[in-house]
């Protein structure tokens, strides 16, 4: 394996290129249990019939831990969305689709986005009572078992050659409410300050999924708290407004 | 100086689990407490909590940073007081209600430790409301505070708990968590026995998922509606009284305002006048961001002030500012105007007319308020079918007319029937399980003992029952000179008519000068055709008085054509409908007897129509049988005179003879027998037994036997018109209907296949009714035999006389041995026996059976009736 050509550059991984596969090498620090996890979660994902990468092997690279996958070649919606601002309803379209057909699929061995939530709301560092709201509210929802992607956004979805689009970074896949999946998808637009692609992208998901709005935007201050995680400064004041919401009484 | 109890913190599970196990040690010696130990306890603890609550109110509003304290002065003053006062005499322990005559008794019984879920926006006053209601029910408490709330929420618990345990409580009878978490607040609920939840929709939804019984209440939007009959001074100042309330925390409290397009200028100006703020241009797009983040309520500006709420907008608004008001058109949640605000923040609306109010408050209902409250302000007295319109339409548990709805929603201030409560029920709209103000009597198990009673039976008869040969013309006197009768009708039928029998009626009639018209077309099975045919007859003539004169078939139709002529709207199938028990009918009866003073002769000795309640008429399209029966039915007079019956052809003396017999049996074996009607059947069976072969053998000739038939027939009708009858009259209709054989002598087909049924003394089910305690019916024929005095030395062997006795008297009369000797062919008779056994099951006589049939035993009985065996 070769460990020459540098496709991307993320916090605590790199990505290359070997040929026909595409091997994600993990900081040294890096959790092995998440690592594994991350891998055994493609590799559940992979038994559906969605269009996404296959785990060729899980090994070590200078004692580093890396997941080896198939390499697609393509862009990534992203950069297609930035090369062609013309086509961004379209290209939108096709984005809400594909979250709509992974949100379809159903795979039981998946963690549960309640107990992802309820684990980022207790380390989200807020204070008691607003935790206890968000508890409270999360605790509340309904229970669903849909496939959540987790990280769902342009950049995650690479468009091949043959125009087939698969989606990678199965990281964070759980299972779960449709709503918490949108409502993160949401927030992350929010947070690249594309907050008219946000306004489109909600109305669309709510459009093309029959959902209600309101049921994507109670999952709002939760899928903020979680983000809180992160712990990036430049995000905190957005975020706190976003958690600091009551129920009614 | 007296020491502060010091109490063990409980910030964990383990610590909680403690708690818990003392709590429900304490609470079981509580169920123990007399209700005046307990009353003792309550004013004690309403005592202490009312002395608490100005540093309890200062506690809450110091802590939470939301509200007035002057007004949650007021809150706790209720939640003592009013609460108190509502409940100082409720009964709550023990027997509740007691009815010696009935057996019945209602005893209330604590439901164990009751989880208590306690809101930010109220926290000391729901928390004494609450530990109150407990301790008066004998009920644990557990409160699980919210953290924004906690300290004042548990010194308000301490203080109740404190006051009651000096006036005798069991320790710890009421605990709290100090340390809120998720975990353990749902750890609560799945321990506690009943969970009391007043919160946001997550916590009431956690309480009802948790599996244990939850009294939850929901989240509240309330509009009020402005009339332009509303006092518009009144209207105002009492919105702007109960939304500035507590900075507008009060659940009930109005969060939008829709006022008629002619008095909003009105509204407007007098808001103004009072200092409420109206939003203008850019400030209300401003306020709208700050009150709703993404859909849902900031939790910064719930309970303050509106100038402090306008500054966090960036808008400036006078430091006295009362209410800040946001004039926007649209009612969808889109709107943060539309949105619950728990502030002094509202939403004004201007309606086109009343309709189009209905139309925006039922929207704002649904859009988060299903159930809570809603308010009208209107005229009253000339406004009716507004108000009934608004609350047909209003989806909520309170329907709040001309008053501040926050003071007007918890009951007990500006309407004093109104239950005083702090946990407002929202029903099934706001998926709760109350739909009412909560109180004592939601937090009781209330056991009902019932004590075996028996049913009220009755003794029903004609009016008026004229006996004795020759006696028509006599008692046919009375029309003319005291019922004043000017028109009767004679209902008979053709062989009757054609034979002279009416004429001492009409010889009578003509000499008081009565007019009269003769209806004879009634053939045997009187058809629906031919009742409708005599109802249009009377119409035309108008009688005040009917005749019938004739068999069971003449009388039967006279009773139709009387119900048809005095109801023509009354609908055969509903009256022919099936009970269980005639007193407990769905349907009622038509009164009858305004029109027309019904008068039965019999002409024959069995069916006893002439004073039964009951009638069966055909519908000769289908071949439906109706039986009718009711008391409206019953003849207003019998008159039996035994020369109407001289000239009966042999096959109807011994058919009808052998069915008042069965009508005696079936009545006696009843479960619905009395004494009354024992007397009567005994009486009627000695007579048929010595009777009716003379009547049979002997005909005109012998008038004596003739009488004597006669009254055993009328005795034999009115045991089974209070009675009623039994399987073997249902086996025989069926029989009859199916077969085409006479009344009586299917009876007397089944009659004996009964007796050894219902003599079983382990039936398979015996009939339901408190007076049959037992199978008991054996003892009951033997009663019979003995009275007969057939001999006999054992029960059975008196029952085997009995049957050998009923064998013999069916012999002399001519009566077969078996169906199939009548001819009935035997490939039909099991080809749709299966459908008979059904139908005879079904039908009305069977309920009075003191053995309830299987199916399968009612065809056993048929067969063997079939072959005779």
């Amino acid at each position: 394996m070769k460990l020459q050509k540098v496709i991307a550059v993320r916090t605590s991984k790199t990505v290359y290129r070997d040929g026909d596969l595409a091997i994600k090498v993990f900081d040294e620090d890096y959790s092995k249990a998440d690592v594994l996890n991350e891998a055994l979660n493609q590799a559940r994902v992979e038994e559906t019939d969605l269009p996404i990468p296959k785990v060729i092997e899980v090994t070590k690279v200078d004692g580093k831990w890396a997941i080896v996958t198939e390499f697609i070649q393509g862009k990534t919606l992203a950069r297609l969305m930035s090369e062609n601002p013309d086509n961004m309803d379209e290209y939108l379209q096709r984005f809400v689709d594909i979250q709509l057909e992974i949100q379809s699929k159903r795979v039981s061995m998946l963690n549960t986005i309640f107990e992802k939530m309820h684990r980022k709301i207790s380390q989200s560092g807020l204070d008691a009572t607003t935790r206890y709201e968000l508890h409270t509210r999360l605790e509340s929802m309904p229970k669903h078992k849909k496939v959540c992607h987790g990280d769902f956004n342009p950049s995650n979805i690479i468009v091949s050659n043959d125009d087939v689009a698969y989606i990678i970074d199965w990281a964070h896949v759980t299972q779960g409410n449709a709503g918490a999946d949108a409502a993160r998808t949401y927030l992350l637009f929010r947070l690249e300050g594309e907050d008219e692609v946000a306004e489109k992208y909600l109305k669309l998901f709510c459009d093309r999924g029959d959902t209600a709005k309101q049921s994507i935007q109670k999952w709002l201050p939760i899928v903020a708290a979680s983000q809180l995680v992160k712990e990036k400064p430049e995000q905190r004041e957005f975020l706190l407004r976003w958690t600091a919401v009551v129920d009614y009484e | 100086m007296e020491k502060e109890k010091v109490y063990e913190i409980v910030d964990s599970v383990e610590k909680l689990e403690a708690r818990l196990a003392n709590l429900k040690a304490a609470q079981r010696q509580y169920v123990t407490y007399t209700q005046e130990q307990v009353d003792k306890i309550f004013l004690a603890a309403s005592t202490a909590a009312n002395q608490a609550r100005i540093p309890l109110a200062k506690l809450a509003v110091q802590e939470t940073g939301m509200g007035i304290v002057e007004d949650k002065v007021i809150k706790n003053h209720y939640a003592s007081e009013y609460i108190y006062n509502a409940y100082k005499n409720t009964k709550t322990c023990g027997v509740l209600e007691e009815d010696k005559v009935y057996g019945y008794k209602r005893i209330a019984e604590p439901v164990g430790v009751i989880a208590a879920v306690i809101p930010t926006t109220n926290p000391t006053s729901t928390a004494i409301f609450k530990t109150l209601l407990a301790l008066k029910t004998r009920n644990g408490m557990i409160i699980s505070p919210h953290p924004r709330a906690k300290n004042c929420t548990i010194a308000a618990a301490k203080i109740v708990l404190e006051a009651a345990v000096a006036a005798g409580a069991p320790e710890g009878i009421i605990g709290w968590v100090d340390e809120p978490t998720l975990e353990i607040s749902n750890l609560i609920m799945r321990e506690a026995d009943m969970i009391l939840a007043t919160g946001g929709p997550g916590m009431v939804k956690a309480a009802y998922s948790s599996g244990k019984p939850a009294v939850g209440v929901g989240a509240g939007n309330t509009p009020a509606i402005i009339d332009d009959t509303a006092d518009i001074l009144l209207t105002v100042n009492s919105i702007i009284h109960s939304k500035t309330f507590d900075n507008g925390m009060i659940c009930a409290s109005e969060q939008s305002v829709i006022a008629l397009d002619k008095v909003y200028d009105a509204v407007k100006a007098e808001f103004a006048k009072r200092n409420c703020y109206f939003l203008k241009g850019s400030e209300l797009d401003k306020v709208r961001k700050t009150i709703i983040i993404n859909g849902a309520l900031n939790a910064k500006i719930v309970g303050q002030s509106a100038h402090h709420i306008a500054a966090l907008a960036g808008v400036k608004v006078p430091e006295d500012a009362k209410i800040l008001i946001g004039e926007v058109e649209s009612v969808e949640l889109s709107e943060e105007f539309a949105h619950e605000k728990l502030s002094p923040v509202l939403a004004m609306y201007r309606a086109m007319d009343f309709s189009d109010a209905l139309d925006k408050a039922s929207h704002l209902i649904a859009d988060g308020g299903f159930g809570h409250t809603s308010s009208v302000y209107l005229n009253t007295i000339t406004e009716g079918e507004k108000l009934a319109a608004f609350e047909a339409r209003m989806k909520t548990c309170r329907v709040l007319v001309n008053t501040p709805s926050s003071h007007g929603g918890i009951g007990d201030l500006y309407n004093f029937k109104l239950v005083p409560s702090l946990t407002l029920g929202c029903g099934s709209w706001g998926g709760n399980s109350v739909s009412e103000n909560v109180g004592v009597k939601h937090l009781v198990n209330i056991k009902t003992v019932a004590q075996r009673r028996e049913n009220m039976l009755w003794f029903r008869t004609p009016q008026k029952v004229y006996i004795k040969r020759g006696c028509l013309p006599v008692a046919l006197d009375e029309l003319g000179n005291v019922l004043n009768k000017k028109k009767v009708f004679i209902v008979t039928d053709s062989f009757l008519y054609n034979n002279g029998y009416t004429k001492t009626i009409t010889d009578k009639l003509n000499e008081l000068g009565i007019q009269y018209t003769t209806f004879y077309d009634v053939a045997p099975d009187p058809s629906l055709a031919c009742a409708k045919e005599g109802a249009e007859a009377m119409r035309a003539f108008q009688p005040d008085c009917i005749i019938a004169l004739g068999g069971g078939s003449a009388m039967d139709a006279g009773k139709i054509m009387w119900v048809m002529y005095e109801h023509p709207e009354a609908d055969f199938m509903d009256m022919a409908m099936r009970f269980m028990d005639i007193r407990k009918r769905v349907y009622t009866f038509p009164k009858m007897g305004e029109k027309a003073y019904f008068i039965a002769v019999p002409t024959s000795a069995g069916t006893g129509s002439e004073v039964t309640p009951f009638a069966v008429i055909t519908d000769e399209k289908t071949g439906v049988k109706y039986p009718l029966a009711d008391y409206e039915l019953m003849p207003n007079m019998a008159i039996v005179d035994a020369d109407m019956m001289m000239v009966m052809p042999k096959g109807l003396t011994s058919a009808s003879g052998i069915d008042a017999l069965t009508h005696a049996l079936e009545s006696y074996a009843s479960m619905l027998a009395t004494d009354y009607t024992d007397g009567l059947g005994l009486k009627a069976m000695q007579t048929i037994f010595e009777y009716l072969p003379r009547a049979y053998e002997n005909g005109a000739n012998d008038p004596d036997a003739r009488e004597k038939m006669a009254n055993a027939s009328t005795m034999a009708g009115m045991a089974f018109a209070n009675a009623f009858l039994g399987v073997c009259h249902s086996m025989a209709h069926k029989l009859g209907a199916f077969h085409h054989l006479p009344h009586g002598i299917a009876n007397a087909l089944m009659i004996n296949e009964v007796l050894k049924f219902n003599a079983s003394e382990k039936p398979t089910r015996m009939g339901t009714f408190p007076q049959y305690d037992h199978p008991h019916t054996l003892a009951r024929y033997a009663e019979i035999a003995d009275f007969l005095k057939l001999g006999g030395k054992t029960d059975e062997e008196k029952l085997d006389r009995l049957i050998q006795a009923i064998e013999e008297l069916k012999a002399k009369i001519g009566i077969k041995k078996s169906i199939q000797e009548y001819g009935i062919d035997e490939k039909d008779f099991l080809d749709r026996l299966d459908d008979m056994v059904e139908q005879a099951f079904d039908d009305q006589c069977t309920g009075a059976n003191p053995r309830y049939p299987m199916l399968s035993e009612i065809k056993a009985m048929y067969l063997s009736a079939y072959y005779g065996k």
